[in-house]
C-alpha cells in the first residue's frame, strides 16, 4: 500500500475531518512531552556552565544536534495538529539553526551590525564584536565601575565587512590550510604582501564616514590625542600575542583611518601568523576589533603587576611608576619608582626604591607628545603616596578575582588625583610556588575543614576573605571590601556588592537562579544551598571558600588560593564554555512574552526557546479551537466549567473526566477527575484566592501601570480561555490568569510508580527583583511540599512523583491554594522581607486547610 | 616488547613529599579531549592526588609502562588507541590498577565488554566533578587506600 503524501493528507482533512479527536490529542500530548523535552534539554545545557560539570567538545555537539532535532519535530506536530504548513515557523528555525552551526564552526554570528560600540555599551558579552583587549576594558569599567579613558570600539564585523569589500577575507582565510602541513616557508612574503595589501585598501564608504566622526567629536570636547589599539579576538585571553599587535598613541582625529588600518593589518604580522599556526589557533577565523580611546592627560602613570614571585617579598604586588605619561615606563626607557605592596588587605608596603625621574613625556598643546624636564624637588621624590598606592592595590586586587589570574595593570592617576586604569592582560609569569601540586594538595591536608560537600557551586573558583553575614533586607552600603558574603536566600540585589566580595555562601538558592548568573558574569565564587551556613559561621571570620570542590577551610588558605591564579587554564577562557555560552545566546533565552502582543509571532521567534513557546500556545490554542469545532467533541458537547472563580476554563474530557451525561456547561459538582477535583478545592479554599486591590506601584510600572490589574481582567469572558484535559485519572492544565502562566500535569492512577505531578509557573511582566523574587517564593513553597524544584531565569518548574495517591491529591490541593495565592503577588514583592512574609502566610494558611481538610 | 613492566607486586615506591612519608594515590587520565585533562588534573590534584593527564593514548600507554597508577581514569573512544583496548593492556600489567571509564558513548556492547575487561565503574559524560571523586574515593575505600 502506497502511504498517502503530507498534501493528501491536509487535503483530506479540510474536506471532512477524518482524524478521530483521540489522535489528535495524542499529538496534542506529544507536542507537551516533546516541550517539556526541549526545556529540560536547554536547562541542562545551561546547568553546564555553572563550573561543577566536565563537558567536551562532543557534548555541546551533540546537544546542539539533539535539541535541533527535537525543535524541529516539534514544529512538525504542529504542522501536523494545525494542517498548516507552518512556513514561517520553519523558517525561524532554519534561521536560528544556522546561526548555531556558524557558532559551532568558529564563524561567529555578530549581534551587532553598527560597527561602531561606545564604550559605556562594552562587555564580555559583546567579546566578539569588541575584542578581548576592549572587552576587558569594557568589563572594568562597566561591570567593576573603575574609571578607564573615554572611547569606542570599530568592532571585528567593521574588520570583516572592510575585508570582504577589499577581496582579502578569503585570502586571509586560507593561510592556515595553506601552511597547515608545518612547513612554514613562504609564510613572510604572504605576510608582507597581505599587510601590504590591507594598509591599501579603501575602507568602506559609510564606516570611513562614521569613524571620522566618532573620532572628531571624542578628540574635539578637549582637543584631545587618540590612543588607537588592536583588540583582536583570542589577543589578551587564553593566548596572550602579547606585543605582536599594533598600537598607535598620539594619534589626531585627521589620521584616524590610517591608524585604524595600520591596527588591522598588524592581525597578519608574521610573528603572528607563525603564533597562531604553531598554536594550532586556527579553528576560528581571526578577528581585529580596534578601541579608540582619549589619552590621558597623566600627572603620575605606570604599571602594576598583581603577582610577583620573589621569595624574599613573599609573592607581593609590585607598581613601577613616573612622572608623565607611561609609554617610556611601558617600553622600559624611562628611570621609575618601585613599590613593593602585600596582596592582601591593608596592603602593606614592603618596600620602595625611588628613582631619580629627571624628564616626563607630557601632551603637547600643539598635538603629539613631549619630553620635558621634571623639576629637581620633584625628581627625586616619591611620585605615588601611600593613599595612591592603597587605591592602586584595591583596584588591582578587583581586577584580579574578576579576570581570576595574575595581571599586568597599566594605570594612570591624573592631575586631579583620579585613578584611571588603561588597560589590563594577564601576566604570563606564573606565580612560583603555585604549579607543583603537591604542595597544594598538602596545604589543605591539616587545615581545619568548616564545611564539607554541602550546597551546589553556581560559580567555581577558590577565595578567601573574612565572613560578612547580610540580614534579610540589610543595608548593603557598607559592605566590607574584600568579604565573603553570607545570607539565606540568593537575591540578585547582592549584584551591586559583587565587585567587593570575595565570594558568596547562601543557605537557600538555585544554581541557575538570577543571582547565580550574576555571580557567574563578575566571576565571584559562590556556593548556594548550604543549609546550615549562617549557624556556622561567623561574622568576621577568615575563611577560605573552595567552591569547586564545595569545601570551607578554616583561615586563609594561600597556597590553595595561589594554586587558583597559577592554572594554566581558566575555564571560563576555554574554547568549550565559549562556545556552550554563545550557541546558548541562541537557545535559551525567551523573548516571546505576551502571547496577545502582535510580536508573538514565527517571524518574531529568536531561540529555540521561543520557537517552543510559540508551538506550545498554539497548540493549546489548537486544542481549544477543536473542542469547540471537532465533530466529534462537539457530538459528545465541549464544556465550559462554570467556576466560582473566574478562570474561563474550557474541558476537555477524554475519559470518564465528568459525570455521565454532562451538559455543555458543567459545574464542579460534575468533575470526576480527582487531580482537578483536588486543585479547584485548594483553589476555592477560604483565604487562597488573592482578591485584595493592587496599589500602584512606580517599581513595578510595568504589571501595575501599563496593565493595570482591574476588574475587567478578572472577568472570565476576558480572561482568554483556559484549557484542561481530564480524564478521571489524568489532568493536563494550562492556565493564564494575568501575565502568569501556569501548567500542571497530573497523573493519579492505580499504580504508586505512574504518580507524577508537574507544575509549571513563568511569565509576569514586572521587574527583575520581583520575578526572581516571585520565583524564589514559589519554589521555596514547592520544595516544603517534597517537589523537586528547578528554576531557569523566570520559569519554575516543580516535579513530585511516586507518592501515594492520598499525598498527592494533598500536593495538588496545596497547588490549587499556590495557583490563587500568588496571582496578584508580583507587586506586592517589594522587598525580600515580603517573600519571606508571604512563605509563611502561605505555607501557615495552607496548613491550616490541609489539615482540616484530613 | 623491550621493558619488562612492573610487576604488580613489585610498584614503583610511592611518591612521597616533603618527608611528610604518606603516600599519596595516583591516578592517570586519558581523554583525547584536551578540556577534560585541563580539568580534571588540577580538580584531583587540588583534593590532594597524584596527577598524571594525557591527551594521546600512546603515550599514555608508554607512561603505564613505566610505573604504576592506582587508579586509570580513561574516555573509550578516541584517536589511535580505543580506550578499551588501553583498558586492557593496564588490567593486563597490573591487576589492582582500578579502571573508570568515562564516555559520551556507552553502548550496551562497549560496558558489557569494559566490565568483561575488569573496569571498576562507568562515569557518563558529562559528569559533575564530585561524582567522579566519588567513584576515586569508592576505589580507595575497596582497596583500603584512604584512611
Amino acid at each position: 500500500m502506497e502511504l498517502p503524501s503530507l498534501t493528501d493528507f491536509f487535503a483530506r482533512w479540510r474536506a471532512k475531518p477524518p482524524v478521530p479527536f483521540s489522535v489528535l490529542f495524542k499529538k496534542f500530548k506529544s507536542i507537551l512531552e516533546r516541550n517539556n523535552a526541549i526545556l529540560g534539554l536547554i536547562g541542562d545545557m545551561g546547568d553546564k556552565l555553572g563550573g561543577d560539570y566536565i563537558f567536551d567538545r562532543q557534548y555541546i555537539l551533540d546537544s546542539c544536534e539533539r535539541l535541533g532535532d527535537q525543535v524541529f519535530k516539534l514544529v512538525s506536530d504542529l504542522s501536523l495538529l494545525c494542517q498548516r504548513k507552518n512556513v514561517g515557523l520553519f523558517t525561524a528555525f532554519e534561521r536560528i539553526s544556522y546561526e548555531i552551526r556558524e557558532e559551532l564552526a568558529g564563524r561567529r554570528v555578530l549581534s551587532r551590525t553598527d560597527h561602531l560600540l561606545p564604550l559605556c555599551d562594552l562587555t564580555h558579552d559583546l567579546v566578539d564584536e569588541g575584542g578581548n583587549k576592549m572587552a576587558n576594558v569594557g568589563d572594568i569599567r562597566n561591570i567593576l565601575g573603575f574609571t578607564v579613558p573615554e572611547g569606542f570600539v570599530i568592532t571585528a564585523g567593521a574588520y570583516f565587512e572592510a575585508m570582504e569589500r577589499a577581496g582579502l577575507r578569503g585570502r586571509a582565510a586560507e593561510i592556515p590550510t595553506k601552511f597547515a602541513g608545518g612547513d612554514l616557508d613562504g609564510l613572510t612574503e604572504v605576510a608582507v604582501q597581505l599587510q601590504k595589501d590591507i594598509l591599501a585598501m579603501p575602507l568602506p564608504k559609510g564606516l570611513a564616514k562614521a569613524v571620522k566622526l566618532a573620532a572628531k567629536r571624542l578628540a574635539a570636547e578637549h582637543g584631545q590625542m587618540l590612543a588607537v589599539r588592536s583588540s583582536a579576538w583570542g589577543e589578551d585571553g587564553e593566548s596572550s600575542f602579547a606585543g605582536m599587535y599594533e598600537s598607535v598613541l598620539g594619534v589626531s582625529p585627521e589620521q584616524i583611518l590610517s591608524a585604524y588600518k595600520a591596527v588591522l593589518a598588524s592581525l597578519f604580522c608574521e610573528q603572528a601568523l607563525r603564533y597562531r599556526l604553531q598554536r594550532g589557533l586556527f579553528r576560528e577565523e581571526p578577528a581585529m576589533a580596534v578601541g579608540v580611546m582619549r589619552m590621558v592627560q597623566a600627572r603620575v602613570s605606570g604599571g602594576l603587576y598583581t603577582y610577583v614571585p620573589l621569595l624574599e617579598h613573599d609573592q607581593p604586588m609590585v607598581v613601577s611608576a613616573a612622572w608623565g605619561l607611561g609609554k617610556p615606563i611601558v617600553e622600559g626607557t624611562a628611570e621609575t619608582d618601585t613599590f613593593f605592596i602585600g596582596r592582601d588587605p591593608p596592603h602593606e608596603l614592603l618596600s620602595s626604591e625611588i628613582g631619580v625621574k629627571s624628564t616626563r613625556l607630557v601632551l603637547d598643546a600643539a598635538g603629539g607628545t613631549r619630553t620635558e624636564d621634571v623639576p629637581a624637588e620633584a625628581a627625586a621624590s616619591p611620585c605615588l603616596d601611600r593613599d595612591q598606592l592603597t587605591l592602586l592595590a584595591k583596584t588591582a586586587m578587583s581586577l584580579e578575582r574578576f579576570f581570576k589570574r595574575p595581571l599586568d595593570v597599566e594605570w594612570a592617576f591624573t592631575p586631579q588625583g583620579e585613578l584611571v586604569i588603561l588597560q589590563a592582560r594577564p601576566l604570563s609569569i606564573k606565580p612560583k610556588t603555585c604549579t607543583e601540586g603537591p604542595d597544594v594538595a598538602e596545604a589543605t591536608k591539616d587545615v581545619p575543614v568548616i564545611i564539607s560537600g554541602k550546597g551546589v557551586p553556581a560559580m567555581g573558583g577558590v577565595s578567601s576573605g573574612p565572613v560578612h553575614i547580610v540580614g534579610e533586607g540589610a543595608d548593603l552600603s557598607d559592605f566590607p571590601y574584600g568579604a565573603i558574603l553570607v545570607t539565606h536566600h540568593s537575591s540578585p540585589r547582592f549584584a551591586r556588592v559583587m565587585p567587593k566580595c570575595r565570594g558568596i555562601i547562601t543557605e537557600m538558592g538555585s544554581a541557575t537562579g538570577h543571582m547565580a548568573t550574576i555571580a557567574r558574569e563578575l566571576r565571584v565564587p559562590t556556593l548556594v544551598g548550604v543549609s546550615d551556613a549562617l549557624s556556622i559561621l561567623r561574622e568576621g571570620q577568615e575563611i577560605t571558600l573552595d567552591a569547586d570542590h564545595i569545601v570551607v577551610y578554616q583561615g586563609v588558605v594561600e597556597a590553595l588560593c595561589r594554586y587558583e591564579l597559577g592554572k594554566e587554564d581558566v575555564f571560563e577562557e576555554s574554547w568549550e564554555y565559549r562556545t556552550l555560552t554563545r550557541v546558548l545566546k541562541h537557545i535559551s533565552p525567551l523573548t516571546l512574552l505576551d502571547p496577545d502582543a502582535d510580536s508573538f509571532s514565527p517571524e518574531k521567534c529568536k531561540t529555540f526557546h521561543d520557537i517552543a513557546r510559540y508551538v506550545h500556545q498554539r497548540a493549546v490554542d489548537k486544542l481549544i479551537a477543536l473542542s469547540e469545532e471537532h465533530q466529534e467533541i462537539k457530538e459528545s458537547a465541549p464544556h465550559k466549567l462554570i467556576t466560582k472563580l473566574p478562570l474561563g476554563l474550557t474541558v476537555i474530557d477524554v475519559e470518564g473526566g465528568l459525570a455521565a451525561g454532562a451538559r455543555d456547561e458543567i459545574r464542579e459538582e460534575d468533575v470526576r477527575c480527582r487531580p482537578l477535583r483536588a486543585l479547584l478545592e485548594g483553589m476555592n479554599a477560604s483565604g487562597m484566592w488573592e482578591t485584595c486591590a493592587v496599589a500602584v506601584d512606580m517599581g513595578s510600572f510595568m504589571s501595575s501601570v501599563t496593565r493595570t490589574m482591574t476588574a475587567s481582567q478578572s472577568h472570565p469572558t476576558t480572561l482568554g480561555r483556559n484549557l484542561a484535559v481530564i480524564s478521571e485519572e489524568y489532568l493536563n492544565l494550562h492556565l493564564r490568569l494575568g501575565y502568569h502562566f501556569t501548567v500542571v500535569d497530573a497523573y493519579l492512577g492505580e499504580s504508586v510508580n505512574d504518580n507524577a505531578v508537574l507544575f509549571r509557573f513563568m511569565g509576569g511582566v514586572t521587574d527583575f527583583t520581583r520575578r526572581s523574587r516571585r520565583a524564589g517564593l514559589i519554589a521555596a513553597i514547592l520544595e516544603q511540599y517534597d517537589f523537586v524544584v528547578k528554576i531557569s531565569g523566570d520559569m519554575v518548574t516543580g516535579r513530585a512523583k511516586k507518592h501515594p495517591e492520598k499525598a498527592m491529591l494533598d500536593k495538588m490541593f496545596m497547588l490549587g491554594g499556590l495557583i490563587g495565592y500568588t496571582r496578584q503577588l508580583d507587586t506586592r514583592l517589594g522587598s525580600d522581607d515580603a517573600g519571606r512574609h508571604h512563605f509563611d502566610t502561605f505555607v501557615q494558611r495552607i496548613n491550616a486547610l490541609r489539615e482540616a481538610r484530613q | 616488547m623491550t621493558n619488562e613492566p612492573d610487576r604488580p607486586d613489585a610498584p614503583e615506591p610511592p611518591a612521597e613529599v616533603g618527608g611528610a612519608g604518606k603516600a599519596r594515590t595516583s591516578i592517570l587520565v586519558l581523554d583525547d579531549e584536551a578540556i577534560v585533562c585541563k580539568r580534571l588534573k588540577p580538580f584531583f590534584q587540588k583534593a590532594g592526588y597524584e596527577v598524571e593527564a594525557f591527551n594521546n593514548p600512546t603515550e599514555a600507554l608508554a607512561r603505564v609502562k613505566e610505573r604504576r597508577f592506582d587508579v586509570v581514569i580513561t574516555d573509550l573512544k578516541m584517536e589511535g588507541l580505543d580506550g578499551l583496548a588501553f583498558l586492557g593492556k593496564v588490567k593486563e600489567l597490573y591487576r589492582d590498577t582500578d579502571v573508570i571509564v568515562i564516555t559520551g558513548f556507552a553502548t550496551l556492547e562497549t560496558s558489557r565488554e569494559s566490565f568483561r575487561k575488569g573496569v571498576f565503574d562507568f562515569v557518563a559524560k558529562p559528569f559533575k566533578l564530585a561524582e567522579i571523586l566519588d567513584v576515586v574515593r569508592r576505589v580507595e575505600k575497596e582497596r583500603g587506600l584512604a584512611p
